[in-house]
C-alpha cells in the first residue's frame, strides 16, 4: 500500500478544501470499498480526507419528500421507518446487498461511488484494463464475463456498476445533491456508460462532495419491489436486479411504471422502453413479455453472460407481477 | 473390539481438540507464522502456455537481478522428477511445457514485495506446440501429448459375462453423466519453509498431508539419503486430498532456492496461485448400460468411467482405481463390467480430492440408477430396494460382504427421517401451481476405507507408543491433523486403550526425524486403519506395566501414570509400536483386480430437499438428511463436523463450484468469481449414524471422512428431477443450465398463455 497522510475535517468547507490538493486525493466514508481497493494496488491515494466527522448524518423530510444525508449507513438508512413506510424498495434494495457487518459501516454516498466488481479490473496482476489503466484493453472481453454487462458496453469496457442501492435510486427518480461547487445530479445522470472513457464512472468532478441523497415524493411509493438474483446468498453481487415502484388505476391498469436494471450495464438502468410498453395497460404475460422483450431488445451477451439477457427478461415480468401484489 | 469388560470412557464421547486452544487463542503456528533469521521469499515463474518448446528465457530491465537467487532446471543437484508413481512430473520445466501453470524457474529475495514483482519480469520465449483440453481430445490421440496414446492408466474389472445378458434383458438403459473439475479451497493456501545445511541436509517445514511423501520426493532431487532429508509438519489449515501430493512440488521449489542460495526460503501461495497452479479434483464421463428384468433385477452393469488426470500422472491411476471399484454402487448383480481410463490433457494435473474418484462415479450410478427405475415404471427407492447389496453378497471386484449389512433398512429409516412419502405427495400437489417447485430425492451409496486391494500390505504402516517419566503417554505417527480432528481421535483411542485420562495422552506433531512411517493422511485410513495400530500399540504397552506387576486390573488413571513412572525409573524405557497387519481372508488381485478392494465399506443414504425457482433457475436446499453407517463412532461431535462439513462441500460441488477452463488455466481463480457456498446457502443437515463395530478397526470404527462427498451431488440432480421432471446429468449444475432447459421447454410449449411467473 503507499504510504498517505490522513486528515478528517469537520465541516463541509474545510473538506471541500482540503479535497482541492490535487488528484491523489479521496474522501472516505465506510471504507469498504477503497481500503480493499488500496490493498490491492488498484487505488493509490496520497491523502485521504475522513467524512466521518461531517454533519451528514440526518435523515429529514424535504420538499414532500426525504433527504438522506451522504454520511447515513446503509443500515441506518435502510431501517429507517420513514424510508421503510415510503420507499420500501430501497431499504429492500440496501439490505440484499453485501452483508450486516458492512452495511453497518457502509455509506450512502460510498454505495454511490462503489467502483465495478469485474474481476480484472480488481486484480492489478492482469495487465489488461482499460478502466484501471486506460489504453491497457479489456481482459474481460476474452476472459471470464459472467457477471458482465448486457446493456450499453463498449469495446472499452465492459463491466457493471454493482450497486443494488443505486437500482432502486433510480427507479424512485432521486437527486443526488452535491457541494463543490454545489449541484443537484439527478440519479439518471449520475452514472456513466463506458464508451471511450471507461476510466470514469460518474459524472461526478474530482474533488466534489456528495452531501445527501433526495427522494422525491411518490405516493404511490409503497407499491414497489426489489428482486435480486445472485450466486449465492450472501457476499454476492446481482447477476440482474430490478427495482419496480408502480402506479396503478383501481383497475389495475398501470398510470405509470418505474422500473430499473441492476447487474446489466455500467450504470443502473432505466427500463424506460418497457415503462412506455406498460403505462396504460392492465399487464397480463403477453404485454410483459413484449414489454421485457423490448426493453432487452439491444442487449448483446459474451461467452459466459449471455443467459443474463433472458434472465433479465424474467426478472422485469416478475418484478411487475410482485410489485401489482405489493403495496 | 474394545473391551467388553471395561465400559468405553473416553472413546465414543465428544472430548475437546487437542489443538483447540490452540486455533483459538491464535498461538498455532502455521507455516506463514514461522520466520528464520536471513529468511529469502520464493516465487514460482509460470509457463503462462498450455504446451510449447522453450526457446529463451530473459530478464527485463530495472529490476536488480543480482540480489536473487534464481533457479532453472540446470541448477537441480539430483533428479528433476517429482517422485510419485509415475516418473513423469519435472519440478522445473526442462525445455518443454505441459501445461499453463508448469514452473519454469524459481526466485528468491528478502523483500517479498521486490520478488513478486520481478516474477512479471521475467519473459519466455516459446515455439507453441498444439494442445489438448478434454476428454475426446486425448482419446481422438490426434495430437499426442504424453505416452503413446495419452493414456496414465486403464482398468477392466470383470464380473460374469456382460455381453452374454444383453440379448435376455427385458430392458436395457443407457445414461451418460458427466462432472467437472473442483478446487479444494483449503482456509490456509500452500506454503513451505526450507533451509540447508551441508552437515544436516534439508529441513522443509509446511502445510501438508503427508511428510513421508515430500521426504520421498525430495531425497532423488538431491541425491540425499533419508536422514538427510527432514520434514516437518506445521499446522495445516485444511487440505481435503490438496496437500497429499502437491507440497512436494512446493517443498522442492523452496528447498531449491534454499540450497542455491545458503538461506532459509519461504514460499507461500497466494490464493490465486493457490486456485490455478495446484491439484484439483478430476473431471468425469460415465456412461452406463444397463440391462434389467421386467421385475426391476439388475442382469448387466456395462460401465465406462474416464477421467481427465491433467498434464502429469500424479495420483491419477490411483484416483481411476477407486473410481472403477466404486462404479457400480451398492449394487448386487451378476455380471458387471466397468472399463476405465485416465487421460492426459494440457491442464495442470488433476489429484487427489476427498472421495477421489468416488465422488464422480457414484454421481454417476445414483442419477442412472433413477432412470432405470423411471424406465421400469418403479419408485426409485423400490427398484433400488430389489438390488441392494446383503451380507454374504459379492461387490463387482467379487469382495464378499462379511458385515452385516442391511440397506433396505438404511434406506427406509433415511427416507423416514427425511419425510420423504409425506413430501413426495404434497410437493407434487403444490407444484402445480406456482412458480418455485419442490422436489426430494435420495443417493444411496458406500465408499471404501483405507487404501485399495494391496495398498495397505504394501504401506506396512508403523505406529509408537512411548511413555514419558511424569505418566504422560506419546502417540508418535505420521498421521497429520489438518483440521479432520486425527490429533484428537488418536488420544482417545490410545487413552481409552491404556486406561488412563485423554488429557494425559499426546500426539507429537509429525516429523520425519521422529515419527516412524504410518503412511499418508488419506483415504479415510487413518481412524480406522492407523486407529487400530494406537489401539494394539497401547495394549502391548499397558501389558508391558500388567506383567512388570506394576498394575492390578481395575486401576485407575493416576495409577497407570505412576506405574508409567516406576517403570521407566526402575526398568527403562516404555515404548511400544504395532505394524500393519492384514486382517485374515484377504486377497486381491491386480492384474484382474479382483478380490477384497477395501478392509471395510461405510454406508449411507442422503436425502435431499430442493426449490427451484423456474423464472430464475435458482435452486435452493431446504433439508438435508445424511444417514451412515460408520462403524463406531469415536467422537460425535468430530463425526458430525465431518458430514457436514462434507455435505456441504458437496452442494458446492453440485450447484455451485465450476472451474472455467480458458486454454488449460483456470480463469476464475479468485473466490469472487469461482462460487461455494456460504452458510447462507445451506439447508439444515440432519446428521444421524448406525454403528455397527467393525472388528478390525479402531474400537470398532470404519472410516468416514469422503463418504459424506459422495452422495450429496446425485441425491440433490434427483431431487430437481423430481421438482422439474427434467433429468440434468451434468454437474456443476448452475441457473442458467436450469434456466436454458426451462427456456427450450418453455419454447417448445406452444401455448405460453399460461403464467410462467
Ligand atoms: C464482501 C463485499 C460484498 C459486497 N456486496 C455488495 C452487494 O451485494 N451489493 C452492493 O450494492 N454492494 C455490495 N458491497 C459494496 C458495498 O455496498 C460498498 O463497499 C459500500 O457501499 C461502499 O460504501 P463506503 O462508505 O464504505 O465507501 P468508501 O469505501 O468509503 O468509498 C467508496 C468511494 O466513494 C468515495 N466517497 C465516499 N463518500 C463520499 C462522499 N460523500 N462524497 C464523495 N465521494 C465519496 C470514496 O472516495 C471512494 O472512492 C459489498 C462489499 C464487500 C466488501
Ligand atoms: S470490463 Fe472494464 S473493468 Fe473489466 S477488465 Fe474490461 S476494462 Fe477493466
Amino acid at each position: 500500500m503507499t504510504p498517505f497522510t490522513y486528515s478528517c475535517p469537520k465541516t463541509i468547507e474545510e473538506a471541500i478544501v482540503a479535497a482541492e490538493s490535487g488528484p491523489d486525493v479521496r474522501f472516505i466514508g465506510g471504507g469498504t470499498n477503497l481500503i480493499d481497493l488500496m490493498k490491492m494496488g488498484v487505488e493509490h491515494p496520497r491523502r485521504i480526507i475522513d467524512l466521518n466527522k461531517l454533519p451528514l448524518k440526518m435523515i429529514e423530510e424535504h420538499n414532500g419528500g426525504l433527504r438522506i444525508g451522504a454520511l447515513v449507513s446503509n443500515t441506518d438508512a435502510a431501517n429507517h421507518p420513514l424510508v421503510r413506510s415510503r420507499y420500501p424498495v430501497l431499504s429492500q434494495a440496501i439490505l440484499a446487498g453485501a452483508t450486516q457487518q458492512l452495511r453497518n459501516k457502509a455509506t450512502m454516498g460510498g454505495n454511490l461511488l462503489q467502483r465495478t466488481r469485474c474481476y480484472y479490473f480488481y486484480d492489478p496482476s492482469f495487465e489488461e484494463c482499460n478502466k484501471r489503466r486506460p489504453g491497457s484493453g479489456c481482459a474481460a472481453i476474452k476472459g471470464y464475463n459472467r457477471i458482465h454487462a448486457i446493456l450499453g458496453a463498449s469495446d472499452q469496457c465492459i463491466a457493471v456498476q454493482p450497486s443494488d442501492m443505486c437500482v432502486a435510486l433510480l427507479a424512485l427518480d432521486a437527486v443526488v445533491q452535491v457541494d463543490g461547487p454545489p449541484r443537484s445530479i439527478p440519479m439518471r445522470d449520475f452514472h456513466r456508460l463506458p464508451g471511450s472513457t471507461p476510466q470514469i464512472d460518474t459524472n461526478l468532478q474530482p474533488g466534489q462532495l456528495i452531501t445527501a441523497i433526495d427522494l422525491p415524493p411518490i405516493p404511490y411509493g409503497r407499491r414497489s419491489v426489489y428482486i435480486k438474483v445472485r450466486d449465492r446468498n450472501s457476499f454476492a453481487f446481482a447477476l440482474v436486479s430490478v427495482a419496480t415502484v408502480l402506479d396503478t388505476r383501481p383497475d389495475g391498469v398501470i398510470r405509470k411504471a418505474h422500473i430499473a436494471l441492476g447487474g446489466v450495464a455500467m450504470k443502473p438502468w432505466r427500463a424506460t422502453k418497457a415503462e412506455q410498453l406498460l403505462a396504460g395497460k392492465k399487464p397480463d404475460e403477453n404485454t410483459l413479455r413484449a414489454a421485457a422483450g423490448a426493453e432487452l431488445q439491444p442487449a448483446k451477451g459474451y461467452r459466459d453472460n449471455a443467459f443474463k439477457i433472458e434472465l433479465a427478461k424474467r426478472c422485469i415480468i416478475r418484478s411487475v407481477q410482485s410489485a401489482l401484489r405489493a403495496g | 473390539m474394545y473391551s467388553k469388560s471395561m465400559e468405553p470412557r473416553i472413546v465414543g464421547t465428544a472430548v475437546p481438540r487437542k489443538e483447540a486452544a490452540a486455533k483459538v487463542t491464535g498461538t498455532a503456528q502455521y507455516v506463514d507464522d514461522v520466520s528464520l533469521p536471513g529468511m529469502l521469499h520464493g516465487v514460482t515463474v509460470r509457463s503462462g502456455h498450455p504446451r510449447a518448446l522453450i526457446r529463451h528465457i530473459h530478464f527485463g530491465d530495472g529490476i536488480p537481478w543480482h540480489e536473487f537467487t534464481i533457479v532453472t532446471a540446470r541448477d537441480i543437484p539430483g533428479r528433476n522428477i517429482v517422485t510419485l508413481i509415475f516418473d513423469d512430473q519435472p519440478f522445473l520445466a526442462d525445455g518443454e511445457i505441459n501445461h499453463p501453470e508448469e514452473p519454469v524457474l524459481l526466485l528468491a529475495h528478502e523483500n517479498k514485495d521486490m520478488v513478486r514483482r520481478a516474477r512479471q519480469h521475467v519473459f519466455i520465449d516459446y515455439d507453441p506446440l498444439p494442445a489438448i483440453f478434454d476428454i475426446d481430445e486425448a482419446l481422438q490421440a490426434k495430437t499426442i501429448i504424453w505416452g503413446e496414446d495419452n493414456v496414465f492408466k486403464r482398468y477392466c474389472i470383470e464380473k460374469g459375462d456382460v455381453d452374454a445378458v444383453w440379448s435376455q434383458a427385458d430392458f436395457i438403459v443407457e445414461g451418460e453423466y458427466s462432472t467437472e473439475a473442483q478446487e479444494q479451497l483449503y482456509i490456509e493456501p500452500q506454503g513451505m519453509l526450507a533451509t540447508w545445511d551441508p552437515e544436516t541436509g534439508i529441513t522443509v517445514r509446511g502445510s501438508m498431508q503427508c511428510p513421508f511423501y515430500v521426504q520421498k520426493a525430495l531425497m532423488p532431487l538431491f541425491n540425499l539419503p533419508a536422514e538427510k532429508v527432514r520434514v516437518i509438519q506445521q499446522e495445516t489449515g485444511g487440505a481435503f486430498g490438496g496437500k497429499e501430493e502437491y507440497p512436494s512440488m512446493i517443498a522442492g521449489h523452496a528447498a531449491l532456492l534454499a540450497w542455491k542460495s545458503g538461506r532459509p526460503v519461504k514460499m507461500i501461495y497466494d490464493r490465486e496461485e493457490d486456485m490455478a497452479a495446484t491439484t484439483k479434483r478430476h473431471p468425469s464421463r460415465t456412461r452406463h448400460r444397463t440391462a434389467v428384468s421386467r421385475d426391476g433385477r439388475l442382469l448387466a452393469m456395462d460401465i465406462e468411467f474416464i477421467i481427465d488426470g491433467g498434464a502429469y500422472a500424479t495420483l491419477s491411476s490411483v484416483v481411476l482405481s477407486r473410481g472403477t471399484i466404486h462404479a457400480a454402487g451398492p449394487y448386487r448383480c451378476d455380471n458387471i463390467r466397468v472399463r476405465s481410463t485416465a487421460v492426459a490433457t494440457n491442464t495442470p494435473p488433476h489429484g487427489a480430492f476427498r472421495g477421489f474418484g468416488a465422488p464422480q462415479s457414484l454421481f454417476a450410478i445414483e442419477r442412472h440408477m433413477n432412470k432405470v427405475a423411471r424406465t421400469l415404471g418403479l419408485t426409485p427407492e423400490e427398484f433400488r430396494r430389489r438390488n441392494f447389496l446383503r451380507q454374504g453378497d459379492s461387490t463387482a471386484t467379487g469382495q464378499l460382504i462379511k458385515q452385516p449389512l442391511d440397506l433396505a433398512r438404511l434406506q427406509q429409516r433415511a427416507l423416514q427421517l427425511a419425510g420423504y412419502a409425506d413430501k413426495l405427495e404434497r410437493f407434487s400437489r403444490l407444484n402445480r401451481e406456482g412458480t418455485r417447485k419442490k422436489g426430494i430425492g435420495f443417493s444411496t451409496f458406500m465408499h471404501g476405507a483405507g487404501f485399495t486391494g494391496s495398498g495397505e500390505r504394501h504401506l506396512q504402516s508403523v505406529v509408537h507408543l512411548e511413555a514419558r517419566a511424569d505418566g504422560t503417554v506419546c502417540v508418535l505417527s505420521s498421521m497429520t491433523e489438518m483440521g479432520q480432528g486425527t490429533n484428537t481421535i488418536l488420544a482417545q483411542i490410545a487413552a481409552e486403550a491404556l486406561g488412563t485420562s485423554y488429557e494425559q495422552v499426546q500426539v507429537l506433531r509429525p516429523d520425519t526425524a521422529q515419527v516412524p512411517n504410518s503412511g499418508p493422511t488419506v483415504a479415510s485410513r487413518t481412524a480406522m486403519v492407523i486407529g487400530r495400530l494406537v489401539q494394539s500399540a497401547a495394549l502391548s504397552l499397558k501389558e508391558k506395566l500388567l506383567q512388570a506387576a506394576l498394575l492390578q486390573p481395575g486401576y485407575t488413571p493416576e495409577q497407570f501414570q505412576s506405574a508409567c513412572r516406576e517403570y521407566i525409573c526402575s526398568i527403562g524405557p516404555l515404548k511400544t509400536s504395532a505394524q500393519y497387519e492384514e486382517p485374515p481372508g484377504v486377497h486381491w488381485d491386480d492384474e484382474k483386480y479382483r478380490g477384497e478392494a477395501y478392509g471395510a465399506f461405510s454406508w449411507a443414504v442422503h436425502v435431499a430437499e430442493v426449490t427451484v425457482d423456474t423464472v430464475t433457475g435458482e435452486i435452493q436446499l431446504d433439508d438435508f438428511v445424511a444417514l451412515q453407517e460408520v462403524g463406531r463412532v469415536l467422537n460425535p461431535v468430530l463425526a458430525r463436523g465431518q458430514i457436514e462439513g462434507g455435505v456441504a462441500q458437496a452442494i458446492g460441488y453440485a450447484l455451485y463450484e465450476k472451474v472455467v477452463w480458458r486454454d488449460g488455466g483456470m480463469a476464475n481463480n479468485q473466490m469472487t468469481n469461482y462460487i461455494m457456498p456460504t452458510a447462507m446457502d445451506l439447508p439444515p443437515i440432519r446428521v444421524y449414524f448406525e454403528e455397527i463395530p467393525y472388528e478390525h478397526g479402531a474400537m470398532g470404527a470404519k472410516g468416514i471422512g469422503e463418504l459424506p462427498m459422495d452422495g450429496p451431488a446425485p441425491a440433490i440432480l434427483n431431487a430437481v428431477e423430481n421438482a422439474l421432471g427434467i433429468s440434468f446429468c451434468h454437474i456443476p449444475l448452475l441457473p442458467e443450465d436450469v434456466l436454458s432447459e426451462l427456456s427450450v421447454a418453455r419454447e417448445a410449449a406452444l401455448d405460453l398463455a399460461g403464467s410462467v411467473v
